[in-house]
């Protein structure tokens, strides 16, 4: 049973040939003749994802990768079409992201949490093992604000991996961290396919690709050119990139 | 691994950690923080005293100013928070789709816990130096107050997403801040300017819920009904304005972050 449906998907943003964006700015241009390009970044997207599935996305960049993610995960709007997603999901789409500097590590992961629907219950259970995973236990009091970009994207990762309900939408996996935190998360990534989650990967790194995802969609311009297994995807890839 | 329910948890968490969270950056999570940040408008009270009151010779102005100022505080204070809110908790909009008007609506929680211990403190002053005021004047007022919330709370909804929309906005309300701190009658009695331009003075907001608690509070007066009326009206406009704008404004809020 399909536990993502997406039909005839469309997104576009409007890029203004002039960006306006303060009142000032209105003010003192409100006759001047302004144009706008559409951008259209999905184009009749059309797909489904499988009950535990693991799904890799893979594509230039500007194909429309990230944008697809964010409108399964509801952050974004579609324009046209309908996105269906039948279980809870859990994103991580831009790394290091999504703190309060003034607040202390274990502050933000409750906030973060609970944004991402989890009960505090469930987060105070769960904090030492979020900032074990993350490798921040001596931090925890410390304030997000003096962490570096590694150890503030780790704890995002700890977060979103120790909170998936049933499917995880990942933006640039395994892409922070040295060799041993990756080894960790490639575990720990493991087992949730293992326990039957569903997750949707965009990823650079082609390995990661092949060796984790039971299928691959290759993106370019807006439209799925490939939905197929990951080595033949990867491929497709490959020659398109050594074509450009 | 965490042991996760099958359902999302309630919004009820989430709301909790905002307002903890919010108060703990605020006032560095002390209470001593909070204590702290009652000084200022404790101080500006004392100084519009003592500089004011020997203009405005009247036994009550002591209590007309106090209403006035904290009330106002509340006012100044909740729509700078809630116009910022969408823009300052932008993070949290990319990180997981709930309603976003959570974040408007608990931006304002700080502004109202002071709101809080000022009116306590009012009730007491007034308590003691004149009498405790009667049942339908406190029952009153807390209507008044709630009105007040609902019109600080339409304001920064529609606010919030315009704010995304228009980076200057928060400059711009700043200036309309400063000009409404004298157009409400707040440091001076409302009976000092012509009669007929009381009716313009009571469509900005502030000027009918600091007059009307202290007719009830101070004067023992009760607003006609009329009044009443108009407050009521007042409200409701700059709700559904301000709802309408963050309907309209609010889905596509994050492309603008």
């Amino acid at each position: 049973m399909a536990i993502i449906e997406v039909k005839n998907l469309c997104k576009s943003f409007r890029i203004p040939s002039v960006k306006r964006e303060t009142i000032r700015e209105h003010f003192f241009s409100a006759f001047a003749r302004t144009g706008y390009e559409e951008l259209r970044v999905l184009d009749d997207i059309s797909f489904e994802v499988a009950r535990g599935e693991t799904v890799g996305i893979v594509g230039r960049n500007g194909s429309g990768k990230s944008t697809l993610l964010r409108i399964l995960a509801q952050i974004y709007q579609p324009d046209r079409g309908t996105v269906a997603v039948h279980a809870p999901i859990t994103p991580i789409l831009e790394l290091g992201a999504g703190w309060n500097g003034e607040l202390t590590a274990e502050d933000n992961i409750l906030l973060t949490g609970t944004a991402m629907g989890l009960s505090l219950k469930e987060l105070k259970s769960g904090l030492h093992e979020i900032l074990a995973f993350a490798e921040l236990e001596r931090f925890a009091n410390l304030e997000l604000k003096h962490y570096s970009r590694g150890m503030s994207s780790r704890l995002a990762y700890s977060i979103a991996f120790q909170s998936v309900r049933e499917i995880l939408v990942l933006d640039e996996i395994f892409a922070v961290g040295d060799a041993a935190f990756n080894a960790k998360c490639q575990a720990r990534y493991r087992e949730l396919t293992a326990a039957g989650r569903t997750v949707i990967i965009v990823g650079h790194d082609l390995n990661t690709i092949n060796d984790f995802c039971d299928r691959a969609l290759l993106l370019e311009g807006g439209h799925i050119v490939l939905n197929d297994e990951p080595r033949r995807v990867i491929e497709a890839y490959l020659e398109m990139l050594g074509a450009a | 691994m965490i042991q996760r329910s099958a359902r999302p948890a309630p919004l009820r968490d989430f709301v909790w950690t905002l307002i903890r969270t919010d108060f703990k950056a605020r006032y560095h999570g002390a209470a001593s923080g909070f204590v702290w940040a009652l000084f200022k408008p404790v101080a500006m009270f004392v100084v519009l005293l003592s500089v004011f009151s020997f203009l405005f010779r009247d036994q009550t102005y002591l209590f007309n100013l106090m209403i006035g100022l904290f009330l106002w505080d509340f006012f100044s204070e909740g729509t700078r928070v809630g116009l910022e809110s969408l823009f300052q908790k932008g993070f949290l909009i990319t990180a997981a789709p709930f309603p976003r008007a959570v974040l408007v609506v608990t931006s304002i929680a700080n502004a109202l816990l002071t709101m809080t211990v000022f009116v306590v403190a009012i009730l007491i002053v007034l308590s003691v130096t004149r009498g405790v005021p009667s049942p339908v004047a406190i029952a009153l007022f807390l209507l008044y107050l709630v009105l007040y919330v609902v019109i600080v709370i339409g304001f920064s909804l529609g606010a919030s997403v315009l704010f995304l929309k228009y980076r200057d906005l928060n400059q711009v309300w700043e200036v309309i801040l400063q000009a409404g701190f004298f157009v409400a009658p707040i440091i001076y009695p409302l009976s000092i300017l012509p009669e007929h331009l009381h009716k313009y003075l009571y469509l900005w907001p502030v000027t009918p819920v600091i007059q009307f608690s202290r007719q009830v509070l101070v004067e023992g007066k009760l607003p006609t009904f009329k009044a009443h009326c108009l407050l009521f009206a007042v409200t409701a406009v700059t709700f559904l304005a301000g709802y309408t704008l963050y309907r309209r404004y609010a889905p596509r809020a994050v492309e603008r972050l």
